[in-house]
């Protein structure tokens, strides 16, 4: 059994970073400026799922502090230290707990990347339409041409 | 989406536990107040009153000065400081921040620069918005300049790519907004990469931090470092840089190559330091991007163009050197911001027309002190900087960084030898040659804080004046001058854009992440 699992998490990484690979290349292989904004939010998809990936390595569960569950080793020592008893709780999951939680660090960490990700593009469709007024088909060749310094 | 609000929620545990340890290594002993609280309050300060700049209008340049000035204190304290602090914020996955006297330079860089600039623009009609987003990208910056762990570098660059993003945009021609959207894109496309290489580092080692790197797989390394070069404009992954710097407006185009450039360096040089077998890759790059920043430099025919290509030469320097980099980005930041704002107000921008005119002495000499100092002349930061910096070198080194050590006094004596008017030399019935009164009240108060930082900075390696050194950077001038008059003229082939290209930017990025891949494997 543990083979056909490692295979899947193999083939998962896989497709994760040929899809990270395929936005990149979309970003070198369209022409049109808004066809490439939208090949890096391909890439970057990609690379939000494979932080995903990562934190799903030590377990599937959301990492969500539950109280009733005192038995866990985390939980014990209480709220008061939050997110670090989730952490120890996801990583002593393993040996000593049967739920296994998801790394809650990663998942916490995307989040930001994921905002901020979705920022900039906000930002860059803003620019493209801004410049779509002069350059109508938005062909990066005939932008730089124009642009040239 | 800065560093600080993810980490206030949890400001009330932290302090109690950081108290002791902090009161006991007391960096700020004469303030009276642990370091953390400090260090929180000076990276949060410039996010709240950048907002707050937005919202009182009136008081914008108050403001924004207080805030710089403020940021100035700060980063000559740490700069004299002599001990190393670093500070966890959570846990072993937090933020992570480290404190020591090469933070201290390029905080001081920072400031200097930002206070330059502000001075610059304090009589001219600019918005509220132009200096909430000077605030914002100077704490942004800063952020950059301390943080320790992979994920709080990653939030400060974004948030300076947005926030340079919207300064080159301030004008709102199409081509401003064509130069930052290229600028963003290329920078978001290489931090994409970057993220890659960090989640490897959590992964080996479930934490952030800066000294994982060690433990992390080789590709990790490679990634992070593809993202770092790209943002810092290091060798090929940096030509996007030329025409971010060339194009934009004369006080952005400061601040971009005074500070901004450099928050990609700063973590190369703080990985270097921590880890020594990327020592030598570093170094490489630093000669192979002086080389390179310096050939172009020399060809360019355009006076912001030459800088722009002349800040990517200046940044290898940085990384030629690491241990001592922090004091050659200072007088790097010092020149080249009040290079950029003198320039910007030369009466043309192409090196052909300005040998036909006649500059006016106050905007010559505002160019050869700035050139002298980068240059390496003695009485200037600038020569001490470069003393310490080749006195750090590796013997395989010596003789590339004097070449392009030779290449700057070149690409300089475009500057020096251009025609100037003194007062002397009016003939009798000719008009002296002057400055208008809005071009000197702009440029006087901004050159004063730059140029007076440059002098002031040879205090920092007064050792470096010895008869030796100062004839050695006399004898490279003198070949560099010399060179000028007789090899260069005859240079007549012209550089091609394509490399500039869009495409090309985001395409060299696969073959650099190749290439620094297999040298960190061999």
């Amino acid at each position: 059994m543990l083979g056909l699992e490692h295979s899947l998490e193999f083939s998962l990484e896989a497709c994760i970073l040929a899809t990270t690979l395929l936005g990149f290349f979309g970003i070198i292989l369209k022409r049109n400026l808004m066809m490439k904004i939208i090949a890096m939010d391909v890439m970057s998809t990609g690379v939000i799922a494979y932080y995903v990936l990562i934190a799903a390595r030590s377990g599937l569960f959301s990492p969500i502090f539950n109280p009733n569950d005192a038995h866990s080793p985390g939980a014990a020592s209480g709220a008061a230290s939050g997110a670090a008893s989730s952490a120890t709780n996801a990583l002593g999951s393993a040996t000593t707990n049967p739920i296994a939680y998801a790394d809650p660090v990663p998942q916490a960490v995307i989040l930001t990347a994921i905002v901020i990700g979705f920022s900039i593009q906000a930002l860059m469709l803003v620019g493209v339409m801004k410049l779509s007024r002069d350059n109508p088909t938005l062909d990066i060749e005939d932008i730089e041409q124009q642009y040239k310094p | 989406m800065n560093p600080v609000l993810a980490v206030e929620p949890t400001l009330a545990t932290t302090l109690e536990e950081n108290l002791d340890k902090t009161v006991e290594l007391g960096l700020f002993h004469w303030h009276g107040l642990p370091t953390l609280v400090i260090t929180l309050v000076w990276v949060a300060l410039p996010f709240f009153v950048g907002f707050s700049i937005y919202l009182l209008p009136r008081f914008d340049r108050i403001l924004a000065l207080t805030v710089t000035l403020c940021s100035l204190a700060y980063g000559l304290a740490l700069s004299v400081s002599d001990q190393s602090q670093v500070l966890h914020l959570v846990d072993r996955f937090g933020v992570t921040l480290e404190l020591d006297s090469l933070s201290g330079y390029f905080i001081v860089t920072n400031a200097l620069v930002t206070l330059g600039v502000l001075l610059y623009c304090w009589h001219q009609p600019k918005k509220a918005f132009f200096y909430t987003q000077v605030i914002i990208l100077q704490g942004s910056v800063n952020a950059a300049f301390i943080c320790a762990d992979f994920m709080s570098l990653y939030v400060a660059l974004e948030v300076i790519s947005i926030a340079a993003f919207l300064l080159i945009a301030y004008p709102r021609s199409d081509r401003s907004i064509w130069v930052g959207l290229r600028y963003l894109f290329v920078s978001n496309t290489a931090m994409l990469f970057y993220l890659l290489g960090a989640v490897l580092v959590y992964q080996a080692n479930n934490s952030f931090a800066f000294t994982g790197l060690a433990q992390a797989p080789k590709e990790a390394i490679a990634l992070i470092f593809l993202g770092l070069l790209s943002k810092g404009g290091v060798f090929v992954s940096g030509l996007w840089l030329p025409l971010t710097h060339g194009e934009s407006e004369t006080p952005v185009s400061a601040l971009l190559s005074g500070s901004v450039v450099k928050t990609g360096i700063y973590p190369l040089l703080r990985l270097t330091l921590l880890q020594p077998d990327l020592d030598p890759i570093v170094r490489l790059f630093g000669v192979a991007t002086a080389l390179m920043g310096v050939t172009y430099a020399i060809l360019a025919k355009n006076t912001k163009r030459m800088l722009a290509f002349h800040t990517i030469s200046q940044l290898g320097f940085v990384l030629a050197a690491p241990l001592v980099g922090g004091f050659y980005a200072l007088t790097h930041g010092l020149v080249k911001a009040s290079l950029f704002l003198t320039a910007g107000n030369l009466p043309s921008r192409s090196f052909k027309e300005l040998k036909k005119t006649t500059l006016p002495p106050f905007l010559w000499i505002a160019l050869v002190l700035a050139s002298f100092s980068i240059a390496g002349l003695p009485l200037f930061a600038g020569f001490g900087a470069k003393a310490l910096t080749v006195k750090y070198l590796l013997p395989w080194q010596e003789l590339a960084m004097n070449i392009a050590a030779v290449g700057t006094a070149i690409s300089f004596a475009k500057f020096i030898f251009l025609p100037v008017q003194f007062p002397w030399q009016i003939q009798e019935n000719g008009t002296a040659i002057v400055v208008s009164e809005s071009i000197s009240r702009n440029l006087k108060p901004a050159l004063f804080v730059l140029i007076g930082g440059l002098l002031l900075g040879n205090a920092i390696y007064l050792e470096a004046y010895s008869t030796a050194k100062v004839l050695k950077a006399v004898v490279t001038l003198g070949i560099g001058w010399t060179l000028y008059h007789t090899l260069i003229p005859r240079i007549t082939f012209k550089p091609s854009h394509a490399p500039e290209q869009f495409d090309h930017l985001i395409g060299v990025m696969s073959l650099m992440l190749t290439l620094i891949f297999w040298m960190v494997v061999a």
